[in-house]
């Protein structure tokens, strides 16, 4: 299996705290790290799966190359978003982004069966932008506050607004047996 | 980007500053001097000796005193990093935070109050993974206080080189103890790494130590 892990950090510092805990849980198998501004340059169709790792509270800068996102969904690619890419995931299918904060654990309740999480768990969350509902999207689960797991209704695209490198890294390994 | 760094002078808060001045500016450091030896954020014996490291870094040091109560010292961190961004018009924070979701929720919501950004290089870091970075750069530090089994006296003052670093492999499996002490196992001092324009000599101490839990008191100190 070959994995496409896109990184969202416009600083390269970022890149300790929210890929290379990525990195770690995906080492056994072939990767390839890409920044977003240079995903154009990058072959998707070379890979199986494509994670799209967070990125530091203060950065926004990825939301200026959601077009380069967008082309993601000209390949038929198992896609798992984590918080910016969570993010990035609803902007690709237009659903509408929220101004929403969550900074430290919270307890998140699994709401459908699927192949990435069961039952009631605790997560480390750290965004400032949500979504209050989705549409082409079916709603894995959800904190007291707001959404935090989605999969698209038709193919395997997965949201976590959480980062699941912190406290729930079976969530990751679950995606890649899909 | 200008940055201050949260410095307590142990291995830690050092790595993080060095991987941090690869592509960033370190403008200040930024200590929290706490009175509270329990507190959950802010703890290290030898704090009052980071004014010499700072020298041989050649970075200004602000040291904000704390009472070390929990909530009020978040408000003294506030405070802190808001003289730092002011004084230096830092745009963002390094810390050495590597699994306490409890210390980084607290800096990431000041940062994300003051509008700054938090850079945390050693977030997820595995311990077996830290103990090799801090030789791949070169960080010499001593253990400057233990506090679990089975951590006698002799560690005080003993240095994280390559042979300690094995017994702390080995003991991570026969004791379940965490071999970078993250788990507050050990605390440690920088005494001498790459951005030192000298190294940090300890003239004299006192070991204080009963059952598992010590701390190597340092009396008098010096750059070389």
């Amino acid at each position: 299996m070959n994995i496409l892990l896109i990184s969202t950090c416009k600083e390269k510092l970022s890149e300790y705290e929210f890929v290379n805990p990525i990195v770690e849980l995906i080492k056994s198998f072939e990767y390839d790290i890409i920044n977003y501004r240079n995903l154009e340059m990058s072959n998707i169709s070379l890979y199986d799966k494509i994670i799209i790792c967070g990125t530091s509270l203060q950065d926004n800068d990825y939301l200026n190359y959601l077009d380069n996102f967008k082309k993601l969904k000209d390949h038929d690619k198992d896609i798992l978003g984590i918080c910016s890419g969570f993010q990035i995931i609803c902007s690709m299918f237009d659903e509408e982004i929220i101004a929403q904060q969550e900074i430290g654990m919270i307890n998140v309740e699994t709401q459908i069966k699927n192949p990435l999480v069961s039952g009631d768990f605790q997560a480390y969350n750290m965004h400032n932008f949500s979504v209050d509902e989705v549409i082409s999207f079916n709603v894995l689960a959800k904190s007291e506050k707001t959404i935090q797991m989605i999969s698209h209704k038709k193919i395997n695209i997965f949201g976590v607004s959480f980062h699941p490198e912190v406290r729930n890294q079976q969530i990751v390994t679950n995606f890649l047996l899909i | 980007m200008r940055l201050g760094v949260l410095f307590s002078g142990g291995k830690d808060s050092y790595l993080a500053m060095q991987m941090a001045a690869d592509n960033h500016e370190i403008s200040c450091l930024l200590t929290m001097d706490s009175h509270n030896q329990d507190s959950w954020m802010f703890h290290t014996p030898a704090i009052k000796w980071t004014n010499l490291q700072a020298k041989s870094l050649g970075i200004p040091q602000f040291i904000q005193e704390t009472e070390g109560v929990q909530d009020n010292e978040l408000e003294d961190l506030l405070e802190l990093i808001k003289n730092a961004k002011k004084a230096y018009s830092v745009q963002g924070i390094v810390t050495g935070a590597l699994a306490s979701t409890y210390q980084s929720t607290r800096i990431q919501k000041i940062c994300n109050k003051l509008d700054l950004w938090c850079f945390n290089p050693l977030w997820q870091l595995s311990q077996e993974k830290l103990l090799e970075e801090l030789q791949t750069y070169n960080i010499t530090s001593i253990i400057t206080g233990v506090a679990a089994e089975p951590f006698d006296e002799s560690w005080l003052g003993k240095e994280l080189d390559s042979s300690t670093i094995n017994e702390l492999l080995l003991y991570s499996k026969k004791y379940r103890i965490n071999p970078a002490g993250e788990g507050g196992e050990f605390e440690s001092l920088v005494i001498n790494a790459p951005m030192f324009a000298k190294k940090l000599e300890i003239i004299s101490s006192e070991i204080h130590y009963s059952n598992f839990s010590g701390r190597l008191e340092i009396k008098e100190a010096k750059l070389e």
